[in-house]
């Protein structure tokens, strides 16, 4: 999985911080910043469920690109 | 088209303290027509999918003063400014200037002081008289002290604001000519308060809006939306949160099942003010009134037709089963709980993170300090604050 934000439309909610941290941080004015771009399978779950929740759909995440070390096979 | 007047709109609540019955019946159409408290009629939008849709939708302007929008309230002109644009880009040039206050890192800032403030104000219940009654005493100071902080207002002016704030958030309960007394007032505090701050600047968000507003290089901000913003904030800031903590707390002690739950294991505290923020308890979403400016298709094949006055029902896309299991029960494990109480899209929000913090802490602080809590009076028998903005309980005595 690769995760990715745009901060352009990002709203400020902070949800995906709250929810990811060491995946989803914030720049000085608030706008997401994306702190590891191919977090550890045991994140990912929640990683969906914070793109699912981002209130401008800001957020998204490509499932078929692994980590490049171990790459996993697409689903 | 039928002839039928359409039904009122906000929906009666369904005693003791559930949604609206009405809700039960909303989605079996993407959109239903409506008659608010003017007279006017709105199509009020009631699907998730919809409702998420249309608050990101740039073909729904949010600026309501026109003269063929529908109106809430005939007798106060809510959140209508002709001086205001609150549509891209200009509303985003603002809005972007107040978001920085609100990231994560400054809301747990201020976690400390929002618990140090809902200790101090559990003390003073503890030492007064039973039964309490929990808006006046807790549900209410605590946000308001910890807005106050943040925009840097003197919490000895509360008593004077409050009042101007409920009249600008009438929509029937005041006559007109008092409705404006009250809009003028507030508006004259607010240019007195940053005319001072102008004076002796502090460590606030007002104060930093100021500097930016006088900085000459700075194009950012002019006087009236320093003022607007400044009002804004400061109503939005403690009215919702404040009917949240009361209301929402009401509704959690009428279920002592769920108390014990929580009280067991604290970990369940953001969940379940989740759950209760979706159960929208405390108002409906007249709030959100929008101008279509061009035709929007809606998922059921309906079409929202160029200069239609628009709601976006929060409550009816937090009760839609297609996106929540058994959306009418309250379920405080909920994992996937992406409610629309706080909007979504470019308007979302700016407070949610706070009033999210806030909601956590009293919600906690309150069921460990007093274990036994219990509501004093009949769930069916709590008066709700109708005619205004929010309508969640007026009077919610407690005992312990
Ligand atoms: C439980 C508490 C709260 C609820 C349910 C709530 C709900 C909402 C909703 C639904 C909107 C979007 C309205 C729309 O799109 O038409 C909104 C916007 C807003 N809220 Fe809140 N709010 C709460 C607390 C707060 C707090 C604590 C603050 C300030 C510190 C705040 C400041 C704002 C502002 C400034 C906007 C306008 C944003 C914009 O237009 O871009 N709110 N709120
Ligand atoms: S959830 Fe979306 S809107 Fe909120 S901070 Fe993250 S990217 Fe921005």
């Amino acid at each position: 999985m690769r995760v990715t934000a745009n901060s352009e439309t990002c709203a400020v909610s902070s949800l995906c911080v709250y929810r990811v941290p060491g995946v989803f941080d914030q720049d000085e004015d608030g706008l997401v910043r994306i702190l590891e771009e191919r977090p550890a399978a045991e994140l990912h779950e929640e990683i969906r469920r914070a793109a699912r929740g981002c209130p401008t759909k800001s957020i998204q995440v490509h499932e078929d690109e692994g980590a490049p070390a171990s790459p996993t096979a697409p689903a | 088209m039928s002839t039928q007047t359409p039904p009122r709109y906000p929906f009666a609540w369904t005693p003791p303290m559930q949604v609206p019955e009405a809700l039960r019946h909303v989605h079996d159409s993407s959109a239903m027509e409506v008659t608010l408290p003017s007279g006017d009629v709105a199509l009020l939008v009631t699907r998730y999918k919809d409702v998420r849709a249309l608050f990101a939708d740039k073909r729904l302007s949010r600026n309501i003063a026109r003269p063929d929008c529908a109106r809430i309230s005939k007798d106060n002109d809510l959140f209508m400014d002709p001086n205001i644009d609150p549509d891209p880009p200009e509303h985003t040039r603002v809005r972007s200037l107040v978001t920085k206050a609100f990231t994560a890192r400054r809301i747990e800032a201020l976690r400390p002081y929002v618990q140090q403030v809902a200790d101090e104000l559990l003390d003073e219940m503890a030492a007064g008289p039973q039964p309490a009654e929990l808006n006046e005493a807790f549900a209410f100071p605590l946000p308001i002290k910890v807005i106050c902080k943040l925009l840097g207002v003197p919490a000895e002016d509360r008593d004077r604001f409050r009042g101007y704030v409920d009249g600008f958030l009438s929509v029937t309960k005041l006559p007109p000519e008092k409705v404006g007394e009250c809009r003028q007032n507030l508006w004259k505090y607010l240019g007195d308060l940053i005319e001072s701050k102008r004076e002796n600047p502090g460590d606030d968000l007002v104060s930093e809006l100021i500097r930016v507003r006088d900085d000459e290089d700075d194009s950012r901000l002019n006087e009236h939306e320093l003022h607007f913003w400044t009002q804004g904030l400061l109503i939005a800031g403690y009215v919702t949160t404040a009917s949240q903590i009361g209301t929402g707390t009401a509704v959690l002690l009428h279920r002592r099942d769920l108390v014990r739950e929580i009280q067991a294991d604290w970990s369940l505290v953001p969940s379940a003010v989740e759950e209760l923020l979706r159960t929208q308890i405390m108002g409906s979403s007249v709030g959100t009134m929008r101008y279509a400016i061009d035709d929007i298709p809606l998922s059921d094949g309906s079409v929202i037709k160029k200069g239609t006055s628009v709601l976006l029902s929060e409550e009816g896309a937090n009760v839609d089963a297609e996106v929540f299991e058994c959306p009418f029960e309250l379920d405080i494990r909920r994992k996937e709980n992406h409610h629309m109480t706080f909007g979504a899209g470019l308007h979302y929000c700016v407070g949610a993170a706070l009033a999210r913090m806030e909601l956590q802490v009293a919600t906690e602080t309150l069921l460990r300090r007093f274990p036994d809590i219990r509501l004093a009076a009949k769930a069916e028998e709590l008066p709700r604050a109708l005619g205004g903005f929010m309508e969640g309980f007026t009077e919610i005595p407690v005992e312990w």
